[in-house]
């Protein structure tokens, strides 16, 4: 039985021809991927690889250089909070404080309980003019105060209908074991394998 | 997104900026848009329409200033099957947000002249890379594209005419090193986004082995103004050796943060003081990044530079990609410093010992300076790093930008450096929080 539906699949098989050449169609195709799964497991990779006709070993070797794909479960609205100058300058350490008292995790990368949220500091989104700011169910949140990430929590603990309409949380997601989110990943070092994943399913969201 | 911080109205490239919809085709080609890819596709040659961009002496925006005629003279003419423009819309640099705000203005500007410039190169497809964090940008990006194919100004015959034009989006996923040309070709062609060596150069051997030119985002927007009032008129601006005019993004601690749309040969202080309202009262700048994060700082007594590109170079720093960090004196230098190659280290590609090894080595130094546990020792650590990351030993200008931090903010602030050091204070009371 696969990961990944039939029609994804199916989906992913259409995506080489639209590039000059096929191996093009690797981050799209990852890209699918993660939005059904939520994060990518390592039979995902191996059965993108296997529509796309490339290496597994290959696959996994792309999505582990990229910080947008995710190797690991995550909440199903993830704040990208930029720590980077810019925004440092203008109070990021203490939005990333508040962010993480308001979702109740302690590290980045680790899910809260209701596997609604979690979060990543990463580096300039490119809207320094509006720092502090962070990137949230694909929009840049902006001028973050603590009030501000209070308010963006607790209208998405609110019943879903407003929002966006997609599946029921997954109250069961595989969550990482405290400190499991390992040293922060600096790409020169990525060479090596990923830490081990739980082999239980993967929640069933999508990203948008 | 908020009510957009910059320039509205301006003399070239937010000429149009403010109006309505101008993200619409039907608002931008009222005002003018479209008029010169017109122009182009149906009476020109793609040899005139390099010449007009050499005579405006445009420069590429993307940082290393590159003459934009020239680089597209350096793909072959009579090279057999395709040749593509690639436009570089992965603007990761800290400070740089302009390419950002030029796209959520008007993604039409972008488009035409894109369809230009693979017009001149010989081309019939441009490829837009850009970041995937800029969501509402592609999307704008996406519908934009589908409007013009709607209308027939891309497709089999824009305008009429026999010459096929079409542009492509692409998304990245999350690497500064794509902003690298060599890098996002690599990333655009399916693979980890590793800078290659050169030569051979993208004109010759770039997207999927063929030729290419890598451009901008801000310098392809500068193209459709230069072929609608000519390129002599676009060089009645700026200075005698940079011409004409650019978007800088000022950041950090300033009254009136945004993107600004400046004339190449205003001072820093016109666009610190003048424009973005200067330091906040009570406090003085101590520091500015002149050219993004990778420009090496000025002291704020310094503010009198002339954003002149050789200019800058004779003082050792650059324009690069227009993004301008001001720092006041609330802020510890070997903090953000600090910060910053946390960033080039993450950043690594991991191609080159010198950038992979020094990086962290920077990273590991700065993080025992600020847990007060510095020394002598220290000092000539990071200086002998800063020197290892320079001058052409690493692949890419990632490394040197990484020994350029250390290296100028040592040599402007090498007092705060030892008081950190030599004396374990912090004249401003910094506190490493998230080492
Ligand atoms: C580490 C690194 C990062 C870069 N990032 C960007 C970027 O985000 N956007 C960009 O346009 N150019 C970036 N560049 C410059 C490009 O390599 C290239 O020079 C540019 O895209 C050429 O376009 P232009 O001639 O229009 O400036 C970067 C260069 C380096 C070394
Ligand atoms: S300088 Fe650094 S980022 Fe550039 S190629 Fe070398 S290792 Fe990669
Ligand atoms: S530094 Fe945070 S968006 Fe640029």
């Amino acid at each position: 039985m696969s990961t990944l539906s039939s029609h994804l699949l199916d989906e992913i098989k259409e995506l080489p021809a639209k590039y000059p050449q096929p191996r093009s169609a690797v981050m799209p195709a990852l890209d699918l991927a993660q939005e059904e799964l939520g994060h990518l497991t390592p039979e995902a990779m191996s059965e993108v690889a296997g529509a796309l006709q490339l290496d597994p070993g290959y696959v996994e070797g792309v999505a582990t250089f990229y910080t947008l794909f995710h190797l690991q479960p995550v909440g199903r609205h993830r704040f990208y909070i930029c720590t980077n100058l810019s925004c440092m300058l203008r109070g990021a350490e203490d939005i990333v404080d508040r962010v993480k008292g308001a979702i109740g995790v302690r590290e980045p990368g680790e899910v809260s309980k209701d596997g609604l949220f979690s979060y990543e500091e990463v580096e300039c989104l490119g809207a320094c003019e509006y720092a502090p700011v962070c990137r949230l169910d694909h929009r840049y949140e902006v001028d973050l105060t603590r009030a501000k990430i209070d308010l963006l929590v607790n209208n998405r603990r609110l019943p879903r209908k407003h929002i966006k309409s997609r599946p029921a949380a997954d109250v069961t997601t595989p969550r990482p074991l405290p400190g499991s989110a390992g040293p922060p990943r600096t790409r020169g070092g990525r060479q090596s394998k990923p830490a081990p994943r739980r082999p239980a399913r993967p929640p069933k969201e999508s990203d948008g | 997104m908020a009510e957009k911080r910059g320039t509205v109205g301006g003399p070239v490239l937010t000429e149009w900026f403010g109006k309505a919809k101008l993200h619409t085709l039907d608002v931008y080609e009222s005002l003018g848009g479209y008029s010169a890819l017109r122009k182009v596709v149906t009476e020109m040659t793609a040899a005139q329409v390099i010449d007009e961009v050499k005579m405006s002496g445009l420069r590429g925006r993307g940082g290393a200033d590159f003459p934009t005629a020239t680089k597209w003279s350096f793909v072959p003419k009579d090279h057999p099957g395709p040749k593509y423009i690639v436009v570089n819309a992965d603007e990761s640099e800290p400070g740089s947000a302009k390419d950002r705000y030029l796209l959520e203005n008007s993604p039409h500007m972008l488009i035409e002249g894109a369809a230009i410039a693979t017009f001149a190169i010989g081309g019939h497809q441009a490829w837009i890379y850009i970041r995937g964090e800029y969501d509402l940008p592609y999307e704008m990006l996406r519908d934009a594209i589908a409007e013009a194919h709607t209308k027939g100004y891309l497709g089999d015959h824009p305008f009429g005419s026999d010459y096929p034009l079409d542009v492509r989006l692409y998304r990245g996923h999350g690497a500064y090193i794509c902003g690298e040309e060599t890098a996002l070709l690599e990333s655009l062609e399916g693979k980890r986004a590793q800078p290659r060596s050169r030569p051979p150069f993208p004109a010759v051997k770039g997207a999927w082995g063929l030729p290419t030119a890598v451009n901008n985002v801000e310098t392809l927007a500068t193209v459709p103004w230069i072929m609608r009032h000519g390129g002599p008129e676009y060089a009645k601006r700026g200075t005698e050796k940079a011409k004409g005019t650019r978007i800088v993004t000022v950041s950090g601690d300033v009254q009136k943060p945004g993107n600004y749309e400046i004339e190449i040969g205003v001072t820093y202080r016109h666009i610190i003081e003048e424009l973005a309202g200067g330091a906040r009262p009570g406090h003085k700048i101590k520091v500015f990044w002149p050219g993004g994060s990778s420009a090496k700082v000025l002291p704020g007594s310094m503010l009198d530079t002339s954003t002149d590109l050789d200019g800058l170079k004779a003082l050792g720093t650059m324009g690069g990609s227009g993004g301008i960090i001001v720092m006041d004196d609330s802020h510890c230098v070997v903090k953000a410093a600090a910060r910053l190659l946390r960033f080039y280290a993450h950043e690594s590609c991991g191609k080159c010992t010198p950038c992979r090894v020094g990086s962290n080595w920077a990273v590991r130094t700065y993080e025992r300076i600020l847990a007060n546990e510095g020394s002598e020792t220290e000092l000539g650590l990071l200086e002998r790093v800063a020197d290892g990351l320079q001058n052409g030993r690493c692949l890419c200008g990632l490394g040197d930008a990484a020994g350029w931090v250390i290296e100028s903010t040592m040599r402007h602030f090498r007092g705060e450096y030892e008081e950190h050091c030599l004396r374990h204070t912090c004249s401003v009371g910094a506190v490493l929080a998230h080492a």
